[in-house]
């Protein structure tokens, strides 16, 4: 019983100097320095407006995001639960629908946004986002990855990329490599997982610029629910200067070992192909982070080799691992 | 002594049908005019979603319906939903209420007031389906308003009742309706229903005020907190869930007004207690049995007598002490168990005990665990207890008694 | 008797650097026979980059394990030090660990003839212009050195720590002896190269320590909020407005949260040459923090006050020379330098020049792997063409 709503044309904004200059994620939180998911933060409530219901999951962009009476948020937000970021956003949107429905509030366009980290999206509240991901709200997933439980000094999650150093895949004298897993492809997942979903997306916040503004501007135009993942470079737990914060971002995608893309109404565009120009060694992306320090070569090998895999072999680069053929 | 009375006098009635408990409270969250509803399939509970989907198909209800992918999702839907102001409704039987406790948590720390049933059933392992109260116990102690119904008919009032209490703005607290799984959930009765116009009289809309998650609202719901905040926000829950017991006599106040003089006191009902000297107290749908029990024994010049508890949370405490003070010997039937508690005693009989403490003339008291996974508490079983309470009431025992009633030994 | 440190670190950076420092200081107590223990302070956690954070050792050469535990184990924070040892000289300005904790003086938990050990290249009178008065006396050392700055993984092993033991040593031997300390150093795999660090250490920073008379120091600036009684608030406290909408062109314009502006983060802050910007918007754009304002001409004004000082802008500005980052401490206060600028661009910029020297701090990408000192150049006023 879908309630009509007015259509809200968000417009892709072309030039850097197009930006709204309005904040509706403010200073006032307690991020790292540099912290590329403050700016997931700050750019979506920037790109979506006044008009917007927020909910973060627990993990860093709740904790640090947050301090009790104190708050960087300008448009409505609300804290949930670790694995309920996909529940939540049905819940307001639902709320929502029936009250307009009803009559009881004002028939509106209202953004209903859920942020989650990897371990809230990725791992823990993935049958939530799938959940949905199957309904006919118009909701907006984002999950923001920095590769690690970050709220907790440093946790390997479902997403964090091989051979890392996290504070529970310290590298030993016997066991060089504890982080044996390899990243998840939850974006790819979703979309291969969710017909009926028009966009999924994967995005960084700076790289390249205004990318992720513009996706989750066409997530809200379109409709019904959309997911985006995002690419966070975390100086706390990959270990790098704050100031590099962007370039990390930048050497990721274009090492192509985060494969930048759009699932929109059924077709795979590339929103930047590391393939066109060449794709850059994984090493110069890898050697640039603390958490890598105690690579060998045979461990760039390793993701060098996977991450070739991916785009040389896989039937859609970054979305479907495997290759199709007729039984002969 | 209150017995239920329907009082069709008042027009506040529109019709019987024949309902069990499951669709009874169904009837009840369509007259609430709920606005989401989240379902996920376990026993014994399912059978409301089963009809309210039924009840919307039909168009009796306009509400959001969603089929959430766990309870866990299921029940930070009905939270979320709550936050932007629409009245909700959920609910789950055993497992899967304990699937969702950290959503059922957070529900009450932020002060949020959906509804649900909890249709009871015994926690796995093995897998049961009968009746065990630990599943709705389980949010005893945090900050839920909890409450149980004995029959199909105080299972539709007690959604509206429900509604009314934890939404207002002196509680802000959820409230979950337990009903015993199987003899309350899937028998069927008679059911008084209500009118709209009555309920409508009865049960303001739900306005969460300038608590409302809305972008003409703009607030940060639950920010984290360091140690220097905690301690005071639960006090503010702390003396939140004092004053429920007040708003709850007024509600019923009001209740009685609309529907007729339906309960004489919320918080129990007493069955033949006047000049009793030893009662059996328990929850749910063992009144039946129970009160059977007391009126044969009556015939034969005993003295006994039945006090069903209503609700659990928050608990009638000076209520209770006045009342069971005035016997000389109490027994709690539990329908749960506490193992490893003090005197290996069960939750409920906890709890009164405690309430007992600071009288100076204690009655004895006996505890009996009962009715596990779904077993019955026969009539026989309910004059044994009460013969067992008299009993250790004339020994004067100070030791406790805990038997196990109904167990193969 | 009871001996009590804190370590003033910045979060994350120095996060292994503090706890090092605590745990040597219980190791080297013990091996005096004296009873010790240490521990961080809970709502630290979990660490941000920059934040300031504590780590506490107490030290008791009388008192059984478990009163001492009982004296400072169970407090979140202490109420007075011995010695309050300052890792990153910036924090000398005020430390505001998170909200409703409000920005307060360094010294504050310094007790009478305690000593503030500060690793820092300024002089002592030149860190006090920055430090509140206290009322009593108490010692300031310095112990010359930059902030050792390194990441969760890789850590600096620049000495930093048996110096600042060595230190630690000479501002309270009651606390830990210097023979002690190059006993323990001396164990470690390499000879006697930390031991003579500490050392050095020592015999410098005996000749460092100054007392500072009571009184002496600044009026502080900064209210520390009282949080109020559990009714003083509105009932369901759980929800908190949010920060108020607004928003206009100018310094200051976007509306922030007041009540958190953490601005004592920050080691180095970016200095502007207005005069060299391109307005690309990067600055603005790419910042975490929101903290530059758009203004009427196209330029971005900086608010000091919530700026956090990551590097990014000084990154992602494709101007040489237009922001570069530096001290903190070289900056007196957090007045928006566009208004400055817009007064009067020669003076502005002769202000900038000066402020930002011609030392450049440069950090590899993993931070723990080095930093130096790049020479900057001095960029002579461009004058816009009319």
């Amino acid at each position: 019983m879908p309630t009509h709503l007015p259509v809200v044309e968000y417009e892709h904004i072309r030039k850097v100097k197009d930006t709204p200059f309005e904040e509706f994620y403010t200073s006032g939180h307690r991020t790292c320095q540099g912290c590329e998911s403050a700016l997931v933060m700050r750019d979506f409530a920037k790109a979506a407006g006044a008009r917007t219901v927020v909910t973060g999951a627990t993990g860093c962009m709740y904790v640090a995001n947050t301090s009790y009476q104190t708050t960087p948020w300008i448009i409505p937000w609300m804290h949930t639960q670790l694995g309920a970021g996909g529940a939540s956003a049905i819940g307001m949107a639902a709320g929502l629908r029936a009250l307009m429905r009803k009559g009881r509030i004002q028939n509106e366009k209202i953004n209903v946004i859920n942020f989650s980290g990897d371990l809230g999206g990725g791992d823990m509240g993935l049958s939530g986002i799938s959940g949905a991901l199957q309904t006919d709200y118009d909701l907006l997933v984002i999950l923001y990855d920095n590769e690690s439980a970050a709220n907790t000094d440093i946790q390997a999650s479902g997403s964090t990329t091989y051979g890392a150093q996290t504070t529970f895949t310290p590298p030993g004298s016997k066991h060089r490599i504890m982080q044996r897993r390899w990243k998840k492809n939850i974006a790819g997942m979703l979309a291969v997982g969710h017909p009926t979903c028009r966009y999924v997306a994967t995005a960084s916040a700076t790289f390249p610029a205004l990318d992720f503004m513009n996706k989750v501007r066409k997530a809200l135009n379109i409709g019904g629910p959309t997911f985006i993942h995002t690419f966070d470079p975390c100086p706390k737990g990959w270990d790098f200067h704050p100031r590099y914060s962007r370039e990390i971002g930048e050497l990721g995608i274009k090492c192509g070992i985060f494969p930048l893309y759009e699932v929109i109404d059924g077709h795979v565009v590339y929103t930047y192909d590391p393939r066109k120009r060449g794709r850059i060694p994984v090493r110069g992306y890898l050697e640039k982070q603390g958490r890598f320090a105690h690579f060998i070569d045979e461990d760039y090998n390793y993701v060098q080799g996977m991450v070739d895999k991916m785009w040389d072999e896989w039937e859609v680069p970054g979305v479907a691992p495997f290759r199709a053929e007729l039984q002969t | 002594m209150a017995v239920a009375q329907h009082t069709q006098a008042t027009g506040a009635w529109e019709r019987q049908d024949l309902l069990n408990g499951c669709q009874a409270v169904a009837q009840g969250v369509r007259l609430a005019d709920v606005d989401v509803i989240a379902a996920y399939p376990i026993r014994p509970y399912t059978e409301v979603m089963d009809a309210l989907s039924k009840i919307i198909a039909d168009g009796q209800l306009d509400a959001e319906y969603i089929i959430a992918d766990s309870e866990h999702s299921q029940f930070e839907i009905v939270k979320h939903a709550a936050s932007v102001g629409a009245r909700s409704f959920a609910g789950s039987s055993g497992t899967g209420w304990m699937y969702g406790m950290e959503a059922l948590v957070v529900t009450a720390t932020d002060r949020l007031p959906p509804l649900f049933l909890v249709g009871n059933r015994a926690l796995d392992d093995p897998g049961a389906f009968g009746v065990e109260h630990n599943d709705a116990m389980a949010v005893r102690d945090m900050g839920w308003l909890l409450c149980w119904a004995t029959t199909a008919q105080e299972a539709l009032e007690h959604v509206l009742i429900g509604y009314r209490v934890a939404e207002d703005h002196r509680v802000l607290m959820p409230m979950a309706l337990a009903m015993d799984g199987a003899f309350l959930t899937h028998s069927q009765h008679m059911v008084q229903v209500p009118t709209t116009e009555a309920v409508k009289r009865f049960l303001p809309r739900f306005d969460l005020g300038k608590r409302v998650l809305h972008p003409d609202n703009p607030i940060s719901i639950a920010p984290q907190v360091n140690e220097d905040w905690v301690m005071e926000l639960r006090r503010q829950n702390w003396e939140a869930a004092r004053r429920a017991k007040f708003v709850i006599a007024e509600v019923y106040q009001e209740f009685n007004k609309i529907f007729g003089e339906r309960y004489s006191q919320p918080y129990y009902t007493e069955f033949m207690t006047d000049d009793a000297e030893v009662v059996l107290l328990g929850l749910g749908a063992v009144a039946m049995p129970a009160r059977t029990a007391v009126r044969r024994m009556r015939e034969q010049g005993q003295k006994v007598g039945y006090v069903g508890l209503r609700w659990f949370r928050p608990f009638p405490t000076t209520e209770l002490r006045e009342l069971l003070g005035r016997f000389k010997g109490v027994g709690i039937i539990d329908r749960d168990c506490a193992h490893g508690s003090p005197d290996s005693g069960s939750i409920l009989f906890h709890d009164v005990r405690s309430c007992l403490y600071p009288l100076a003339r204690r009655p004895v008291m006996s505890n009996f665990i009962g009715g596990l996974g779904g077993r019955d508490i026969s009539i026989d079983d309910c004059i044994k207890m009460l013969d067992m309470t008299r009993h250790t009431a004339d020994k004067g025992s100070e030791d406790v008694n805990v038997t196990w009633i109904g167990l193969r030994e | 008797m009871i001996k009590r440190v804190e370590v003033n670190y910045r979060g994350i950076f120095q996060k292994n650097l503090g706890k090092y420092i605590g745990s040597d200081i219980v190791m080297i107590a013990t091996s005096m026979g004296k009873v010790a223990f240490s521990n961080g302070r809970y709502s630290d956690s979990p660490e941000r980059n920059g934040i300031p954070c504590k780590y506490f050792a107490f030290v008791s050469p009388d008192l059984a394990e478990e009163e001492l535990e009982a004296e400072c184990g169970a407090k979140l924070d202490i109420d007075e030090a011995d010695v309050s040892v300052v890792l990153d000289e910036a924090m000398v300005k005020g430390v505001e660990p998170w909200g409703w904790h409000g920005v307060r003086s360094i010294n504050e938990k310094v007790r009478e003839k305690g000593c503030l050990l500060v690793v820092t290249r300024h002089a002592t009178e030149e860190l006090l212009q920055f430090i509140g008065k206290l009322p009593h006396a108490y010692r300031l050392a310095t112990l010359d050195g930059d902030a050792s700055l390194a990441g969760l993984w890789v850590f600096k092993d620049d000495l930093t720590r048996e110096r600042v033991l060595g230190a630690i040593a000479a501002v309270d031997p009651g606390i830990i002896s210097i023979e002690a300390v190059e006993a323990y150093l001396s164990r470690k795999d390499d000879g006697t190269r930390r031991a003579k660090a500490a050392r050095e250490a020592y015999d410098a920073t005996l000749r460092s320590i100054t007392v500072v008379p009571t009184g002496q120091g600044i009026d502080w600036p900064h209210k520390i909020p009282v949080l109020p009684k559990w009714h003083e608030f509105e009932d369901m406290g759980v929800v908190v407005p949010a920060v108020k909408r607004s928003f206009e062109i100018g310094p200051r314009g976007q509306a922030r949260n007041d009540m958190f502006k953490r601005g004592t983060t920050k080691t180095h802050r970016p200095i502007i040459r207005f005069d060299l910007c391109i307005k690309c918007t990067l600055c603005w754009l790419d910042c975490p923090d929101a903290c530059f304002d758009p203004t009427d001409d196209g330029l971005y004004d900086v608010n000091y006050e919530v700026c956090v000082g990551c590097h990014k802008c000084a990154d992602v500005c494709p101007v040489p020379e237009c922001i570069v980052m530096v001290d903190e401490l070289r900056a007196t206060n957090d007045d928006s330098p566009w208004e400055r600028y817009k007064k009067d661009p020669v003076e502005y910029t002769a202000w900038a020049e000066k402020m930002k020297g011609t030392e450049r701090v440069h950090y590899p990408h993993v931070t723990g792997t080095g930093r130096e000192i790049r020479e900057g150049k001095s960029v002579p006023l461009k004058v816009a063409k009319t």
